[in-house]
């Protein structure tokens, strides 16, 4: 039966655990307010030690509350984080994504930085400031910064943030034994998306739209042991999704993907979502990461990082690249089907659209097509934010909620 | 320097390859192109600082990628392809060349038919000459965009 207007309206007959007010990826006010009680609280993926292997290499990384940062390989091989912006006259420093600066000058007076946020040069500083101001006084604005979990090189803005141990809590426990040998990054691309990025994280905190990839319906969900796969929820947000053998052989043109990974059985398949927009998916042969930075609430970078073993042989990486291109690359099968997915969210749910619940109810006993994962996520986004995700604007009267039959 | 005849060859296959990809003609795509076949999507990455290869499929693994299309949800834009051969070079005994062309691919909207620049990149062509019967034995695409979107299930 369809709606008229009014039943439209009327919240979904489900516990408010089970829905979410679609406005919370559309309102100005509230991503505003995400990216302070979201995104400045959290340690954050800034990009990967093997992107930074020598002294002095540098990273560019936009963090998701929109301040730009260097990442950095100091002179004593520590990777520390530096805002990328002159404390003298607000300035850009480092232009180019990627490189290795032994010292950081700004372009515009010729200020200059060391790998460890200090000032070592100041431009006809005696003539201009008399001893006013000195190098001491112009040091660069440093960031937490700890490489860990694989190499990932996390950052925090918050100075004295929960530590990243505590903020990871047991979330990463299930990928410790395949993420301990050194990895390296042979992937790297990004997607502008017009929609929400909480969109992009609640299609990795679920697997029931497994129905929009054929390769996966073929590879995974009729195959055994698909709906065995279960989700486990961890504090501050962050959820895991257990394994199971992909038949990767079942899609004609895939392989069977015989390089693997060092201790993942054959065709494992391994998620953990971090909270607020952060994705580990080790599959069977090749490690992605996925980060957010979204630039307002219906618009979205995603970084995607594909990763190997550092000690690949170049026939090793070179199927990895395959396996990974195959389904995860730009042109892959199941990449831009997504992609095409969150693209379509963003575009029924721009303001005016008259979008309304975004229903998250299916239960099955935290298995595969369960979306306990994106309820794990939203009930820590509602503690965080300080309003509920079902009515963040205190407007609510649930509709009586139907028991099951 | 190549004749005017090897260039008129290795002109009219590169623009019928990519007027057959923007038709959707995949078998006519795949009869212009040598049993030997390679297709290669590649971009270098100044962020990692790295070439990456982002699709790389022999005739077989092409012929696979087409057939499998219409099981996927997939963007159905067109797009449109073009192409401009800058230098065509043969080897002395004329039976190979290898085409450099720029390439700028376009994608129109199918609701009201915008048409925006999709990418940009660098196309060599390796092919194997026999004047009307000239085939394509290899194609490297070269991007240099690297941002598109939600992306395309279709090679450029």
């Amino acid at each position: 039966m369809s709606k008229n207007a009014q039943q439209w309206q009327q919240t979904p007959a489900l516990p408010q655990t089970h829905y979410v007010d679609s406005r919370i990826y559309t309102d100005q006010l509230l991503f505003e307010e995400e990216k302070e009680k979201l995104f400045k609280p959290s340690w954050i993926i800034a990009c990967h030690e093997s992107e930074l292997e020598a002294a002095f290499d540098y990273r560019l990384f936009t963090h998701p509350t929109g301040v730009p940062l260097i990442i950095v390989r100091g002179d004593d091989m520590k990777v520390r984080a530096f805002y990328n912006i002159c404390p003298h006259r607000g300035n850009t420093i480092l232009y180019d994504p990627a490189g290795n600066a032994k010292r950081m000058t700004c372009i515009f007076h010729q200020w200059s930085f060391d790998s460890r946020g200090n000032c070592i040069d100041i431009s006809r500083a005696d003539q201009g400031y008399q001893k006013r101001f000195c190098k001491e006084d112009a040091g660069m604005r440093e960031v937490n910064c700890e490489t860990a979990y694989g190499g990932f090189v996390w950052v925090n803005l918050v100075d004295d943030c929960q530590p990243l141990k505590e903020f990871v809590g047991g979330a990463l426990d299930i990928l410790a034994p395949f993420i301990s040998e050194p990895l390296e990054v042979f992937h790297f691309h990004k997607a502008h998306v017009r929609t929400n990025f909480k969109l992009w994280h609640d299609t990795n905190s679920e697997f029931y739209h497994d129905f929009l990839h054929y390769f996966n319906r073929i590879t995974g969900m009729m195959q055994p042991g698909y709906f065995d796969r279960k989700y486990t929820g961890f504090p501050n947000g962050h959820a895991s999704v257990g394994s199971m053998e992909i038949k990767y052989d079942k899609y004609e043109g895939s392989k069977s993907r015989a390089v693997g990974w060092p201790g993942l059985a054959t065709g494992g398949w391994y998620m953990v979502d971090i909270f607020p927009g952060m994705t580990y998916n080790l599959r069977t042969s090749v490690l992605r990461i996925d980060t957010v930075v979204p630039l307002g609430p219906n618009e979205v970078i995603i970084e995607f990082r594909g990763l190997g073993l550092k000690r690949d042989t170049a026939e090793e990486r070179r199927e990895r690249v395959f396996d990974h291109n195959m389904i995860w690359g730009p042109f892959g099968r199941n990449l831009h089907e997504d992609l095409l997915g969150v693209h379509g969210q963003g575009r029924a749910m721009r303001p005016g659209t008259d979008s309304r619940w975004i229903i998250q109810g299916r239960e099955e006993n935290s298995t595969i097509h369960d979306e306990v994962g994106m309820r794990h996520f939203y009930a820590e986004w509602s503690r965080r934010m300080g309003r509920p995700a079902f009515d963040p604007y205190g407007e609510g009267k649930p509709a009586p909620v139907r028991a099951a039959a | 320097m190549v004749g005017f005849e090897i260039r008129q060859a290795v002109e009219e296959l590169v623009y019928r390859s990519c007027m057959m990809l923007d038709d959707k003609d995949w078998k006519g795509f795949l009869a212009l192109c040598g049993e030997e076949f390679r297709y290669t999507i590649a971009a270098h990455s100044p962020e990692i600082r790295r070439d990456m290869v982002w699709l790389d499929h022999d005739r077989k693994g092409m012929d696979t990628l087409f057939a499998n299309l219409p099981r996927h949800n997939s963007d159905h834009s067109p797009i449109t392809r073009h192409a401009t051969v800058y230098t065509v070079d043969a080897d002395t005994a004329g039976r190979e060349a290898t085409a450099v062309s720029a390439l700028q691919v376009f994608r129109t909207q199918l609701d009201g038919g915008a048409s925006e620049l999709f990418a940009v990149g660098r196309m060599t062509d390796t092919i194997r000459l026999d004047g009307a019967a000239s085939r394509l034995l290899r194609r490297v695409v070269r991007l240099d965009t690297r941002l598109i979107g939600y992306g395309y299930h279709v090679p450029f």
